[in-house]
């Protein structure tokens, strides 16, 4: 009986080990294969804490199913009709205890993350950053840049240079999101709400509206660029003056 | 309270209420059409028309007709009118309006005993899962392939707003109406509710607020998002109007309730309940109450700003006249994240008490578990502003509110080791309760999981807005609180129809339910993941895959649930025959007889220890 009930212990821990496996298998290879290609540093933070908390994820995830499994292999009653009682096991403090501490540790390790990630974020202010100017209207967005004259329905962005998007809205509240880049904010109208990153990669990305707004919301997008400074340049200079 | 009823049955009884006695459902129709009309006329004549604000009051006008003559015609005043009028309700009065003798044609009416209301709210919930989910496929086909075919993009939009409220009301009601109910009351020992006519009344004006709320589709719909955003609020027609009034009524109706259900576990506990004897189901639901107590108010007020915007020129959400959106905001979801919680905390207590039941064994660390359900709902009153990490709203609160929603995860994983631990080392009975059980326990984990990634602000800020955000909540949603709410239904309904759930439709529908779950939403996880936000009509060729599997998915979900239909119509007719304890339980609701008779107790029992000791007498009882 002892015996048994030690094998079948075993085959628990087995069976958690291997999920744990595939579950850490499976945050290394989604999030890389599914998410859109990382165009700037934000973006690249993104991803690490994607694949970061998928990892975190997979032990804990894992013990649950692997609990479950166990119980229905081996404590699912087989007789037929009403199974005699079980044990009559109320508490064990030893289990709650290390369980509440294990996943305490987890939360706060996350939250180190992802408070450390916040401040990344925030805090990569340069000094020259290139203001542009994001205004949303059902169902276009529209990008003009201080100092010049431009004014352009698509968005042009020099390469590893920080950029400070001041977005606002002509009428309800719209979601400006640099889907590449990984950051995101709502346009309101009367308001300004500014959102800091730098693009890293050059190529050709999605600006998208991810705040519900009305009938064409669904095709309120616009197309990026991130081109070298030389190129950001002479298209400045390209485009006719609109304001 | 027993004793002033027997007193009142000596004291002289006057024959009472000749119209009252023949009031129902269709009396309240008839009477809130008329009243409706009354509305619509004195607005039209008594606002000026010249007025921008003039077809929201007379909509407004009308709306709150229809809601008052519906509640005159069902007869939710006819008490207190006959008590202003000076006689108070005799013992026959009270035995009338608690359905005595009535049969059937019970559910049809006011009915104050808590078990009518009961299978009342089953009704009402299945009512509002058959139109959130009708509209949930409209939803799905539209999104089978790229592009607009099935329904324009107005029609659209007004969909994904509706199902999104339907489903939520549905759900809110799901496992505390119809269990808090009928059950709750029983396995404390009491004979009824401590106010059996607001009883009747919270579920009355749901209907009537329900009514509402699905009419939006009749006057154009509601094609602003089921969040309604203030800003956005104001280019919608009279389906805005439609959908603040029911909104108000609803928040009306659960404060309703909510008071009833603490009431009557304070104060209607038998000799002996005390509160560490308490069935854990009992605790989930005063939580519940509790928390539903602190939430909806600020739903309350939320649409009350809409309707005096919308009526008056107020500018609560209009920034031109100085008000914000994000006030609306900001109320919208101090309501809305409590109430994820107010859905998810009754399906997880009643799975508890199931855990406990079918694995003959006590639940495990029952104090930890009610304590993990306090923490959680505190826990859910401070963390609202986590829908709002990229509304641009206070970019200072991103760090504390990422702090108290990824605290949440330590009171969610207790949830986890008492299921899982209740379950270990037990004669696991595996009947349809205990399979939809397991089922949750796979969803919740990953709808739980998913959870983190969202509470942390900078992955929040690529994945917000996007599906990835539909599918964790849907995981929620679907994959676990439904599933709760069907174990629920598995489990208790022997007690109500006097028959087994039937087993083997139970299981081809969770087979069916279960798998489309994993298809539909995890299919949706990486859309998401690609990119592809929200709420949209159409989308690019990038995620045509994954969306097909979601439409797929979301068939064999429908299917799933039109089994269980069609197994809870035949059981309810035909099914076998259970008895009165068929899963030889210990909480109170399993010895009273099957059906429970009115006031349930002839004597009312005494408690010397809680429910979840199992021993050889249990088994044979």
């Amino acid at each position: 009986m002892e015996t048994s009930a030690k094998k079948s212990l075993r085959s628990f821990y087995w069976t958690w080990v291997i999920l744990t496996a595939v579950g850490v298998g499976l945050s290394l290879w989604l999030p890389r294969r599914y998410m859109p290609a990382a165009m700037s540093n934000d973006a690249h933070l993104t991803m690490t804490t994607m694949i970061l908390f998928s990892i975190c994820a997979a032990p804990v995830a894992s013990g649950v199913y692997a609990g479950a499994l166990h119980v229905l292999r081996h404590h699912r009653y087989r007789g037929d009709g009403v199974p005699p009682p079980a044990p009559q096991i109320r508490e064990s403090t030893k289990l709650l205890t290390s369980w509440i501490t294990a996943s305490a540790i987890l939360t706060v390790f996350v939250l180190v993350w992802g408070l450390g990630a916040l401040a990344a974020e925030n805090g990569s202010s340069s000094s020259n950053p290139l203001v542009v100017n994001v205004t949303g209207q059902q169902w276009v967005w529209t990008f003009s840049y201080p100092g010049t004259h431009v004014v352009s329905d698509e968005l042009y962005l020099p390469e590893n240079r920080e950029v400070e998007f001041r977005v606002t809205s002509l009428d309800v509240t719209h979601g400006f999101w640099l889907v590449n880049m990984g950051v995101q904010v709502d346009a309101n109208p009367d308001v300004i709400t500014t959102i800091h990153t730098t693009p890293d990669k050059l190529g050709v990305f999605e600006v998208r509206c991810e705040q519900f707004c009305g009938l064409n919301h669904a095709f309120m997008d616009a197309v990026g660029y991130v081109v070298t400074p030389q190129k950001f340049s002479s298209w400045l200079s390209a485009q006719p003056a609109r304001a | 309270m027993t004793t002033t009823l027997e007193h009142a049955t000596t004291m002289a009884q006057p024959k009472g209420g000749g119209l009252a006695r023949h009031q129902n459902f269709a009396t309240a129709i008839v009477a809130g059409v008329v009243l409706a009309w009354v509305g619509w006329f004195l607005g039209r004549h008594l606002f000026w028309n010249g007025s921008d604000n003039w077809s929201d009051q007379v909509t407004i006008l009308t709306l709150l007709g229809w809601m008052l003559g519906f509640w005159i015609g069902i007869g939710a005043f006819n008490a207190p009118f006959q008590w202003l009028l000076g006689r108070d309700n005799t013992r026959a009065d009270n035995l009338y309006y608690a359905g005595d003798k009535q049969g059937r044609m019970r559910y049809w009416k006011f009915t104050t005993d808590h078990k009518v209301v009961g299978v009342q709210y089953i009704i009402v919930t299945m009512g509002l899962l058959a139109v959130g989910g009708i509209l949930a496929m409209a939803i799905r086909t539209e999104l089978i392939t790229p592009g607009t075919h099935f329904v324009n993009q107005q029609v659209y939009n007004s969909f994904i707003a509706i199902h999104g409220m339907v489903m939520i009301l549905a759900l809110i009601v799901a496992v505390a109406g119809p269990w808090g109910n009928f059950v709750m009351p029983i396995m404390i020992g009491a004979r009824d509710m401590a106010f059996p006519r607001l009883n009747a009344l919270s579920l009355w004006t749901l209907v009537s607020a329900a009514t509402v709320l699905v009419g939006t589709l009749a006057v154009g719909g509601l094609p602003v998002g089921w969040v309604v955003l203030g800003t956005i609020a104001n280019q919608a027609g009279p389906g805005m109007d439609f959908f603040a009034v029911a909104i108000v009524i609803f928040t009306v109706s659960t404060t309703v309730a909510s008071v009833n259900l603490i009431t009557t576990v304070i104060t209607m506990r038998t000799r002996g309940m005390t509160l560490d004897r308490l069935p854990i189901f009992v605790w989930g639901t005063i939580i519940t109450a509790a928390l539903a107590l602190y939430a909806f108010p600020f739903f309350f007020v939320a649409e009350a700003n809409q309707i005096f915007d919308r009526t008056a020129s107020t500018s609560f959400y209009v920034a031109a006249g100085g008000g914000t959106s994000w006030l609306q905001a900001n109320l919208f979801w101090l309501m809305g994240h409590p109430e994820v919680y107010v859905i998810l905390i009754p399906a997880v207590a009643a799975l508890f008490e199931i855990s406990s039941t079918m694995a003959r064994k006590p639940v495990f660390s029952y104090r930890t578990a009610v304590g993990a359900m306090v923490v959680l709902a505190g826990l859910s009153a401070v963390v609202w502003a986590h829908h709002m990490f990229t509304a641009g709203w206070a970019p200072s609160l991103s760090g504390p509110f990422m702090v108290t929603t990824e605290l949440i995860s330590i009171p969610t994983g207790i949830f986890f080791l008492v299921l899982v631990g209740t379950l270990w080392r037990g004669n696991v009975w595996m009947k349809l309760p205990t399979v939809w059980m397991f089922g949750f326990i796979f969803n919740f984990i990953v709808g739980g999981v998913t959870g983190i990634y969202l509470s942390d602000v900078p992955l929040d800020e690529q994945l917000h807005g996007t599906m990835f955000v539909t599918a964790h909540f849907h995981y929620i949603f679907v994959g676990s609180v439904l599933f709760g709410a069907i174990a629920a239904l598995a489990y208790w309904f022997p007690k109500v129809s006097g028959r087994y759930l039937n087993e083997f439709l139970g299981r081809l529908s969770f087979w069916l339910v279960f798998s489309g779950v994993q298809l539909t939403f995890g299919a949706m996880f990486l859309s998401g993941l690609k990119g592809m936000p929200r709420r949209d009509a159409s989308y690019s060729f990038a995620f045509e895959h994954t969306n097909f599997i979601s439409t797929i998915g979301a068939y064999m979900i429908m299917s799933g649930m039109l089994v269980l239909l069609g197994a809870v119509i035949t059981s309810w007719r035909s099914g076998e025959p259970s008895g009165p304890n068929p899963w030889r339980a210990n909480t109170l609701e399993w010895q009273v007889p099957t059906p429970p008779p009115l006031e349930n107790f002839d004597v009312l029992p005494v408690i010397t220890e809680d429910p979840y000791h199992f021993d050889e007498t249990t088994v044979n009882a």
